[in-house]
């Protein structure tokens, strides 16, 4: 059975049967954009149980597909893709459920966001280069049209600022592409395939592949956002509608870090290491940058996107530990917290969404003591709020702590990694401000009996991910184990490589004892 | 020679002049001339499929003539249908009869010119595309922007033949033979380089007139503007497309003239100037104006890397390219018809009027764009893919950049149909022979981007 093809097209099929119905079969639409979100999440479930983590590449399907190029449609998954597949799948059937109650047009939003979703999975699942870029243009035009119909009130600048700037990043990619094609044989033996560029990679190793490796990063770097790319992330989040935010910080963001991972560091091992005290930096500014400007935010929903850039650099930071001595400690620090990073920032908007819809703003200043009226929902935020600030026992340290621990077994420029620990200070004083001003103190009267607590449909969205926040937290092993084969696979690839000095790389198991 | 590899031609010849004196026995079939229009063009196009091929001469009939032979006729059958379709620029008093056979004409001066093996063949039946492209610009003789822009078209165009037919005259001096193998035959080193670059260059300037190559672009936008719209839609495609396979024909190796790097500036500017110029306008066909001369920067691209690669890349984008273009003009042609002005505003809230027009018109603009899995960007990554392979990786980036900025404006008129309010409620009026246009464009944009293989395959087989 095409496993991952079906993953990847059920909600394609959806989403073209939702643009066959008619605006008002409201209940009609709501159901097939539910099960053409939840039947990819429940295979992918199917695939994780019949997946080992040491076999390398499964569910692997290849079928010519333009054989003048030498392109395939070839997919599998493997330890670095199955977790962001699970996670797209979740994340999916969560925002489709709490996108019911938009009223807007309704049969668009769900055709775009089931597009989207398809171009996401096709991202992770996607082995051939080729195949790889056409899924990730695919899910920047249901992007533009979902901040741009459904979103705030600068949706439209918004909506085409991300465009223009992700599009910008990704033309660059495919000139990094199709140099890698070029130089990856004469022709006739060229290819596109990832996992065979993957083992030609000596062939990559001059000097003159600098550009291609730029390309290609900047491709990434835009989506991340790390540094200086990231400007357009803050607009879009803001202005984008709760669950279309979801999934923009949750998955996204993280088809940059996948891409630099699958790519860069697979492909072009050599140049990565050689750009790892550029990139440690770049990690340094995303952590500290992201960290003061949320503090500086009174939106709460800015305030949460400006935590993604600076959470995304911690990511960037576990990566950039590749060459160190707890390297294998570092990369799975930044699988493991780009999952915790979709699942609490994932619902962190969607928390924040629950306020907005109630009170029509997100100004912190407006409210006060609502931990009174609405106990739920300040419980939720709390422990999420928590997490994502990296409080122990829940998701968010697991991975920042990993992320930390192997940075610092790389001898080289430990002095960013020790300033960017001011970033988890930071962290905590704003998530903590955000508790106090928005949960203690005076009750703002003008809310008086408008603000109900959290609906059973909100209950049902938020409700997983905070159990999986407490679940990961505590027992980190379902996504370290998943990983594991594929980080250590990138660990020998980039030790490899000539420029690494050869070092035995201990397990991912710092946390896990 | 024996008449059979003419047999599209004269096909093509037959009818339009039955259907110039059809029409003065049966004055009353009017639009419905377009059916026996589009049948011949069909009937030519899968003839030039058929006829054997044949060589010397003044005329060939290889691969690359029967590609855009059958390219041209899809773009002229969709041009018809275009027409037929379009309800507000009817002419009073002017015989549809007259307007089917000259397009037809046209049409034959296309099929022609992609086979021209000869400059004397290649000028005349350039002429005989322009000739009847004036005329066509002119066709509602009581619109004063019409006549402008035929007088403006006809003035341009005469002097670009001139040049060109001065570019001729320094090439005959060369060879002493007005064949075009002669070029591709001659040993360059051993003769005088400064005809043999200058005819180059006359030449290319003529055709650039044609293909609106900057820096001789400036007549495109006024009569793009000025002509009525379906003649928009046909000017800016079918003869663009012979033109380049023209252009690929008379100069194949630009870089053994020593010219190509001139050339790749000219292409670097073409895109930018029609993207910088597309960006500010408020007119749908001004802006399809600036667009078309972008485009046709990015396939000079293919011209300039050459080989196999570059000359495929040329053949499959300008196909792709009639498609998409022809395709955002049907969609045009319904909004113009529906809101009586060429404004762009009269996109403004389409999707909430009509959803399928309204994906059919960004599925047009973002395969312009190069956004996958549509055929625009199979056009586009062969090119990118020919700069790369041979050393010309700048006008590479400069083209990527330039895709960038293109997609300002398409995404203009996108966020004008989705996202903006409509001027006024109602659903959209389709016409049935509008409907077809832009289905059938949209069912090639979509599966030459999703299997793109046998195109790639046929152009391969094709090049000479």
């Amino acid at each position: 059975m095409p496993l991952l093809s079906l993953i990847t097209f059920v909600p394609l099929v959806g989403a073209v049967f939702i643009l066959a119905l008619k605006e008002d079969q409201k209940g009609l639409i709501h159901g097939l954009a539910l099960a053409a979100a939840g039947i990819p999440f429940l295979l992918s479930i199917f695939a994780y149980a019949g997946f080992t983590s040491s076999a390398g590449m499964q569910f692997v399907e290849n079928l010519s597909w333009i054989p003048s190029f030498n392109i395939h449609y070839k997919m599998g998954v493997d330890g670095l893709s199955l977790p962001m597949v699970l996670l797209t799948g979740l994340l999916s059937v969560i925002s489709v459920w709490a996108s019911f109650g938009i009223e807007k047009r309704i049969r668009e939003y769900f055709f775009w966001f089931l597009l989207l979703e398809t171009g996401m999975l096709g991202v992770f699942v996607s082995l051939d280069f080729f195949l790889f870029y056409v899924f990730w243009e695919i899910t920047l035009v249901p992007m533009y049209f979902l901040i741009g119909v459904w979103g705030g009130p600068q949706k439209e600048y918004a909506a085409i600022k991300f465009f223009l700037y992700t599009l910008a990043g990704s033309v660059f990619m495919l000139l990094g592409i199709l140099a890698l094609y070029f130089a990856s044989g004469e022709p006739g033996a060229r290819t596109f395939d990832m996992i065979e560029l993957s083992a030609r990679s000596p062939l990559f190793a001059g000097a003159k592949f600098w550009w291609v490796f730029l390309a290609l990063y900047v491709g990434f770097a835009v989506k991340i956002p790390a540094f200086p790319f990231h400007t357009w992330l803050p607009l879009a989040h803001v202005e984008a509608p709760t669950a279309v935010s979801v999934i923009l910080a949750g998955i996204l963001l993280k088809m940059g870090v996948y891409g630099l991972l699958r790519v860069n560091a697979a492909i072009l091992p050599d140049l990565m290491i050689k750009f790892l005290p550029v990139l440690i930096v770049i990690a340094f500014i995303n952590i500290i940058w992201g960290a003061f400007c949320a503090m500086g935010q009174r939106d709460m929903k800015r305030m949460v996107a400006y935590s993604s850039i600076n959470h995304m650099g911690y990511c960037l930071l576990g990566i950039a530990a590749i060459t160190g001595s707890y390297s294998a400690a570092g990369l799975s620090g930044a699988m493991f917290q780009m999952v915790s990073h979709g699942i609490i920032t994932g619902s962190l908007f969607l928390l924040v969404g629950v306020i907005y819809d109630r009170a029509h703003t997100r100004n912190m200043d407006e409210f006060g003591g609502l931990a009174s009226k609405m106990p739920l929902f300040a419980g939720l935020m709390t422990i999420q709020c928590m997490a994502s600030l990296g409080l122990p026992g829940l998701a968010g340290f697991i991975g920042e702590f990993l992320c930390f621990l192997g940075a610092f077994g790389r001898t080289q420029q430990r002095i960013w990694v020790a300033l960017s620990v001011i970033g988890i200070l930071v962290t905590a004083t704003f998530f903590l401000k955000l508790l106090k001003d928005v949960f203690l103190g005076e009750f703002n009267a003008k809310w008086e009996g408008r603000l109900s607590d959290v609906s059973s449909r909100e209950l049902g969205t938020l409700a997983p991910l905070v159990a999986l926040t407490v679940f990961f937290g505590v027992y980190p092993r379902p996504i370290l184990d998943t990983t594991e084969a594929a980080v250590r696979f990138l660990v020998d690839k980039t030790s490899a490589a000539p420029a690494a000095p050869a070092v035995p790389s201990p397990a991912p198991a710092a946390a896990q004892r | 020679m024996a008449l059979t590899p003419f047999l599209p031609e004269i096909v093509l010849a037959l009818a339009a002049m039955a259907i110039l004196l059809g029409e003065t026995v049966w004055p009353r079939v009017g639009r419905l001339w377009v059916i026996p229009g589009a049948a011949a063009v069909g009937a030519a196009a899968l003839l030039a499929a058929k006829v054997p091929s044949a060589a010397g001469g003044m005329f060939v009939m290889d691969g690359m003539a029967r590609f855009l032979k059958i390219a041209s006729a899809s773009g002229t059958v969709l041009t018809l249908g275009l027409s037929a379709g379009m309800k507000t620029w009817r002419p009073r008093g002017v015989s549809w009869g007259a307007y089917v056979s000259l397009i037809l004409l046209s049409t034959l001066g296309l099929m022609l010119l992609v086979s021209s093996a000869d400059w004397l063949m290649l000028v005349v039946s350039l002429e005989l595309v322009s000739v009847t492209c004036f005329i066509l610009a002119g066709f509602l003789k009581d619109d004063r922007r019409g006549s402008e822009a035929a007088i403006k078209y006809f003035l341009m165009g005469a002097f670009s033949a001139g040049l060109m037919l001065y570019g001729i005259s320094l090439y005959y001096g060369v060879f002493g033979t007005t064949s075009l193998t002669a070029l591709r035959t001659a040993h360059l080193a051993a003769l005088p380089r400064l005809p043999v670059v200058g005819a180059a260059f006359f030449v290319l300037a003529g055709l650039g007139f044609k293909m609106a190559l900057v820096p001789f672009h400036m007549w495109a936008p006024d009569v793009y503007e000025g002509a009525p719209l379906p003649v928009t839609a046909f000017i800016s495609s079918a003869p663009k497309a012979a033109a380049f396979g023209a252009l690929l024909r008379a100069l194949p190796n630009l870089d053994g003239l020593g010219i190509a790097g001139v050339v790749a500036i000219l292409s670097l500017l073409t895109m930018t100037v029609g993207n910088i110029g597309a960006l500010r306008q408020t007119n749908i066909k001004r802006l399809l104006a600036y667009s078309s001369i972008a485009q046709m920067g990015y396939v000079l691209m293919g011209a300039v890397a050459g080989g196999d690669s570059g000359r495929g890349a040329v053949l499959i984008y300008v196909l792709f390219y009639l498609f998409m273009n022809l395709g955002a003009f049907a969609c045009a042609a319904v909004v113009c018809d529906d809101a009586g002005t060429e404004d762009l505003g009269a996109f403004s809230g389409l999707a909430r009027r009509s959803l399928p027009l309204a994906l059919c018109a960004t599925i047009f603009f973002l395969s312009l764009t190069g956004i996958p899995p549509l055929a625009g960007f199979v056009g586009k990554f062969s090119l990118f893919a020919a700069a790369l392979e041979h050393g010309w990786a700048w006008l590479a980036v400069a083209a990527v950049i330039n895709s960038v900025v293109s997609l300002a404006y398409y995404a203009g008129i996108v966020r004008r149909m989705f996202f903006d309010e409509a001027a006024h409620a109602g659903r959209v009026g389709l016409s049935f022979s509008l409907a077809v246009c832009a289905a059938a464009a949209v069912a090639v944009t979509l599966a030459a981007g999703l299997f793109p293989d046998r195109v790639l395959g046929w152009v391969r087989s094709s090049l000479p």
